[in-house]
């Protein structure tokens, strides 16, 4: 088995791993290895074709694929190791990485630290508790997406579609410009699950419907999809009798939520937080385990890759300074608490020996019109921004200079 | 005589319920008539079932307001009929579930020509596929029935199966635990039990024994004051073992037949003389009914009209692997459980591990009217969820699967297995509701004695075939390998060394060697049963196009053709604009 020592691992190839490969490189450190186990660099925006992605990072509206390239072809200008079709399966908390590919076999790599840049996965019809039988023609929208933009088949031709997150509606319009008929996208939340501007340029331009407090109950059809119940939603999620309604299509797309792919964390013993589902972090995005750090939608699900590649670069500085020395020894944490309409904040602790500026994300419990971010440090305002309105969609985030002390952030209506 | 006690008794017990009993000269009863609910119609088989001197019911009641609907074989026959004869054998099996890949399994061994005829695209689409996979230890079954002394036996001989086969079997054991010592009684009482339906090995254990193998009750506040042990319990993965069964049967010259439904069986002289499939007319000696769900109207055909089989369907869930089974022993504890409405029938209704470690729960146990419902339902779940006694630790959001299958029962409720006494060369091997799986070594022995003790007695000579194989190699399980192992796998062949399932660690190299295994499969379910790719916590969401590219690509079949599971069910309809605008 080969052996290998380098300084920084990043494990996974997406804009959080690029972006941390990146920032490592940037901030001086000697080997960085980049593990991806697809055939290339990308992770998710492979196959997002769709426009809309960097208008933070490079000011211009690309398409994933070409937010993705940007960010590769910077890492493969520097000496930065890639290993693509290269799997981690495992990962112990001393920072010891298992990772396997056709050509090396499976390797031991020891790390100085170790960013964890997996993404997430898609929720399933069972987390969703779908009933009824268990044909072909439900997928997820991952699953189609790739079927369709990478593949270049369809998998069906007439679609419900189950949840009105940025995906749900992205996957409404890039079915119907692909042919399928889209009967209509149904929500199980008494509102939108994405972005207006997406429900918009996706749902409205296409005259597609879209049902709040509605949900898919039932699926009809032994071999394919025959067609689908769907019916209103009580606050508890279960259907309302009497209101059901059939209708007739061949593909039932489930847009249901991602998980973060926490697997490997979960094998270093590091800390989950139930919130998010990802790793409880630092200022300087490290998790409970020293050396570990994580970023991206391994750490919490993030709608705007712009994000994901800022929270990738913090994590890769926390890495160098850990590989400085300068987190090592015993530390003490604060909170950062969800204050009022706040459902949580990520980083979810400062180091009390924290200085100097953080970003932080955020996700607030409903929609609110006209509101202040006002993130206090032991009682004293450090931190405030101000917006037109705040939605559970649509993430938020701010710097603040820290000095160590607790943190409340909390969103209100002015 | 016994045609008016059972109407006697039906008109007592059942007196709102139009319903009339004939019995014929093998005992058999005839229903006919409506029953006022679906319920109510099984609840009446039951009872006549139960009368004394009564050999097996058969049904021709309806229920109000349901739909009974009776499967129409007439475009099978017609099409194979078209087609003429197109095989000929010693031996047809009809089914390709536990039952008849087991009697397949241990037939192969003789020098007969063995088809199987299934009408599904692979071994064990019926009831086979979704089920508990428990090697029960034979406690819950009925003293003195057919299934008690096949499961005794079939228990047993899954140790030569696994030894042989590989077939994944596991012995974890069975602990039924009490907490309080007033229920002592209940652990005496079962190891009665468990004496006269002759379990292996059982022990009554101390509290300090208890803890000693299995430490996660006082881990998790539960203080067992005694425990019946029942060390012969054992788990599979169902599926799977057809699939071993199957191959090594294959190895030895039986031809599997998928997609090939029987409609018609062809005799002279109340002898079994050939079946008419689809794929047209197949010729033999011996019929095996092994049918599942249909054996009643394979029997039927065969002109032996002996039971009725009606379904009872059970749903269970399955838990992500991060929310591991609390108890490694599976468990029943016996104070203080009490099960809501339980159906006496079948056993099940619990939770336990299955061979992979993910946690299991369930069965339900729900009488329905179509053979093959097996829709899942929110109560069915919540049963399944309120049997699990309360475990802090399982929430419903750690369910990655929820699935039901259909339990094939008659109404005497034991299985039928014997040559029939009314047309020569066939054989049944059904009825087989639980515990089918734990018994099939048995089911299979008993067949196969069945038909060689015929062809001895018509003098025949039939002996085991000097090439015959009991073994079958243990295939490549990257993820139960260690690192060293699996380096040295990937440096021999480096298609080991590419992850295509990532929840369940599953290697294109794996996939690879299934396809061109002896029993080839076509569809994604066919390989998920072979190498768990997909039976993860994303259930295929990540492996499923990968998987498709590759069976596309190994059996040179066009995307659009490859099935999730059997004709009719592809996953994709058509290449996109742009692909068909190129061509
Ligand atoms: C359908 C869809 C539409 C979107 N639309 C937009 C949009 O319009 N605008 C916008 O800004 N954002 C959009 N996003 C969000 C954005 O794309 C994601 O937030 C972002 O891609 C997440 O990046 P990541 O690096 O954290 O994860 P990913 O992109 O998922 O990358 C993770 C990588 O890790 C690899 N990996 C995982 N486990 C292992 C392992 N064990 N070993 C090796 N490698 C591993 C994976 O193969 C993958 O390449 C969209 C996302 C989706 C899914
Ligand atoms: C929820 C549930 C849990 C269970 N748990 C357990 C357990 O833990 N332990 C246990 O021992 N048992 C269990 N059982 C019972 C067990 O699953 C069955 O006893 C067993 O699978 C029956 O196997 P079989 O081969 O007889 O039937 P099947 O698997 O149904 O096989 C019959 C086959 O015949 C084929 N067929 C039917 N008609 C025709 C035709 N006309 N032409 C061609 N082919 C035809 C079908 O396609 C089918 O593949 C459970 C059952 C259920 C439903």
């Amino acid at each position: 088995m080969k052996n290998i020592s380098v300084d920084i691992a990043v494990i996974g190839g997406g804009p959080a791993g690029l972006a941390a490969a990146l920032e490592a490189k940037e901030q001086g450190a000697g080997r960085v290895l980049l593990l991806e186990r697809d055939g290339d660099l990308g992770g998710i925006l492979q196959q997002c074709i769709h426009d809309g992605f960097g208008l933070h990072r490079f000011g211009a509206r690309l398409s994933g694929t070409e937010y993705a390239q940007r960010y590769a072809d910077m890492v493969r200008a520097t000496d930065i190791e890639i290993k693509l079709d290269t799997m981690v399966i495992e990962l112990t908390k001393d920072r010891v990485i298992y990772a396997m590919n056709p050509t090396d076999g499976m390797m031991r790599i020891e790390c100085g630290a170790v960013v964890l840049a997996m993404g997430c996965r898609e929720r399933t019809a069972s987390q969703v508790f779908l009933y009824g039988f268990r044909p072909a023609g439900v997928l997820t929208a991952g699953s189609v997406q790739r079927y369709i933009n990478m593949e270049g088949y369809l998998p069906g031709k007439t679609a419900v579609i189950l949840g009105s997150g940025d995906i749900g509606l992205i996957m409404a319009r890039r079915m119907t410009l692909e042919g399928i008929t889209v009967k209509g996208v149904y929500e199980a939340a008494p509102h939108l699950g994405g972005l207006m501007r997406n429900k918009v340029q996706c749902l409205d331009d296409y005259n597609i419907p879209l049902h709040v407090g509605m949900s898919v109950v039932r699926v009809h059809g032994k071999k394919r999809v025959e067609g689908v119940t769907v019916a209103k939603v009580g606050p508890d999620f279960r259907a309302i009798p009497g209101t059901e309604e059939f209708i007739p299509c061949d593909l039932l797309v489930l847009a249901v939520g991602l998980i973060p792919e926490n697997e490997l964390s979960r094998g270093a013993q590091v800390e989950m937080d139930n919130k998010t589902r990802g790793p409880v972090l630092d200022n300087n995005f490290m998790t409970s385990v020293p050396g570990i750090f994580a970023a991206g939608n391994v750490a919490v699900v993030f709608d705007l890759v712009d994000y994901v590649s800022a929270s990738g670069a913090a994590a890769a500085r926390g890495a160098v300074r850990f590989l400085k020395g300068e987190l090592g020894g015993a530390c003490e944490y604060r909170p950062v608490t969800a204050g009022e309409n706040v459902n949580f904040v990520v980083p979810q602790r400062v180091r009390t020996d924290a200085e100097g500026p953080t970003s932080f994300y955020l996700r607030v419990r409903q929609p609110l019109k006209k509101v202040r971010l006002v993130c206090e440090e032991e009682g004293k305002e450090i931190a405030s921004v101000r917006a037109t309105h705040a939605a559970p969609p649509e993430m938020m985030s701010f710097e603040a200079k820290l000095s160590g002390g607790a943190l409340t952030v909390s969103v209100t209506e002015v | 005589m016994l045609e008016k006690t059972v109407n006697e008794m039906l008109a007592k017990t059942f007196p709102d319920e139009k319903v009339t009993a004939t019995v014929d000269e093998r005992r058999i009863v005839h229903l006919a008539g409506e029953c006022s609910t679906y319920q109510t119609l099984i609840d009446v088989g039951h009872a006549v079932a139960h009368v004394e001197g009564v050999r097996n019911v058969v049904s021709d009641m309806t229920a109000r307001g349901v739909v009974m609907k009776k499967k129409d074989y007439t475009p099978f026959v017609e099409a194979g009929e078209k087609k003429g004869v197109v095989e000929e054998c010693d031996v047809l099996i009809v089914g390709a579930g536990i039952i008849g890949c087991g009697i397949a399994r241990e037939i192969a061994k003789y020098n007969l020509k063995v088809l199987v005829a299934e009408m599904g695209d692979d071994v064990s689409t019926g009831c086979s596929k979704a089920n508990n996979g428990c090697i029960h230890h034979g406690m819950a079954v009925k003293p003195g029935t057919l299934k008690s002394e096949m499961n005794r036996i079939g228990n047993k001989r899954y140790d030569d199966w696994e030894r042989e086969l590989h077939v994944g079997m596991i012995r974890p054991g069975y602990l039924e635990v009490v907490t309080k010592m007033e229920d002592l009684p209940k652990v005496y009482a079962r190891f009665e039990l468990g004496l006269k339906n002759k379990v292996p090995g059982m022990k009554i254990l101390t509290p300090e024994q208890i803890n000693e193998i299995e430490p996660a009750y006082e881990q998790n506040g539960i203080h067992p004051v005694a425990a019946l042990y029942l060390p012969n319990f054992g788990l599979v993965e169902t599926p799977y073992v057809c699939v071993a069964l199957a191959e090594n049967a294959a190895t030895n010259g039986v031809r599997f037949l998928f997609n090939t439904t029987v409609g018609k069986v062809l005799t002279e002289d109340h002898k079994i003389v050939g079946v008419v499939t689809n794929k047209g007319i197949i010729k033999c000696r011996y019929l095996v009914n092994a049918a599942g769900m249909y054996a009643d109207d394979i029997a039927e055909m065969a002109g032996d009209r002996l039971f009725t089989i009606h379904n009872r369907r059970g749903t269970i869930a399955i838990f992500d692997k991060a929310t591991p089974p609390t108890f490694h022993i599976p468990t029943a504890i016996l104070s203080g459980l009490v099960k809501k409405g339980k159906n006496v029938e079948s056993k099940g209704g619990g939770m336990h591990p299955t061979p992979e470690n993910n946690l299991l729960i369930g069965p339900s146990a729900e009488e329905v009217p179509d053979k093959e419902d097996t829709e899942t339902y929110e109560w069915g779940v919540d049963y399944c969820m309120e049997c699990c006694f309360q475990d802090p630790l399982l929430h419903k959001g750690d369910i990655i699967k929820i699935f039901a299958g259909a339990r094939p029962a008659d109404f005497m409720e034991d299985f039928t297995i014997e040559m029939s006494d009314v047309t020569d060369g066939l054989v049944h091997a059904c009825c087989t509701q639980s515990p089918g799986v734990a018994s099939s070594p048995g089911v299979a022995d008993r067949t196969v004695g069945i038909i060689v003790d015929d062809l001895l007695k018509k003098g025949e000579d039939v002996h085991v075939k000097p090439d015959y194989n009991p073994y079958r190699e243990k295939p490549v399980e990257f993820r139960h390998m260690t690192r060293e192992e699996q380096d040295a796998l990937i440096a021999k062949d480096p298609r080991y060394g590419r992850i295509v399932c990532r929840c369940e660690q599953v290697t294109e190299g794996e996939i690879l060697d299934v396809l061109h295994s002896p029993v080839v499969p076509h569809s994604i379910t066919a390989i998920k049963n072979r190498t768990r790719a997909g039976m993860g916590r994303c259930q295929g969401g990540f492996c499923q196009p990968r998987v498709l590219e590759i069976i596309a690509r190994e059996l040179g079949e066009d995307w659009i053709k490859v099935n999730l599971n059997g004709e009719g069910s592809n996953i994709l309809v058509s290449a996109n604009r742009e692909e068909g605008d190129e061509q």
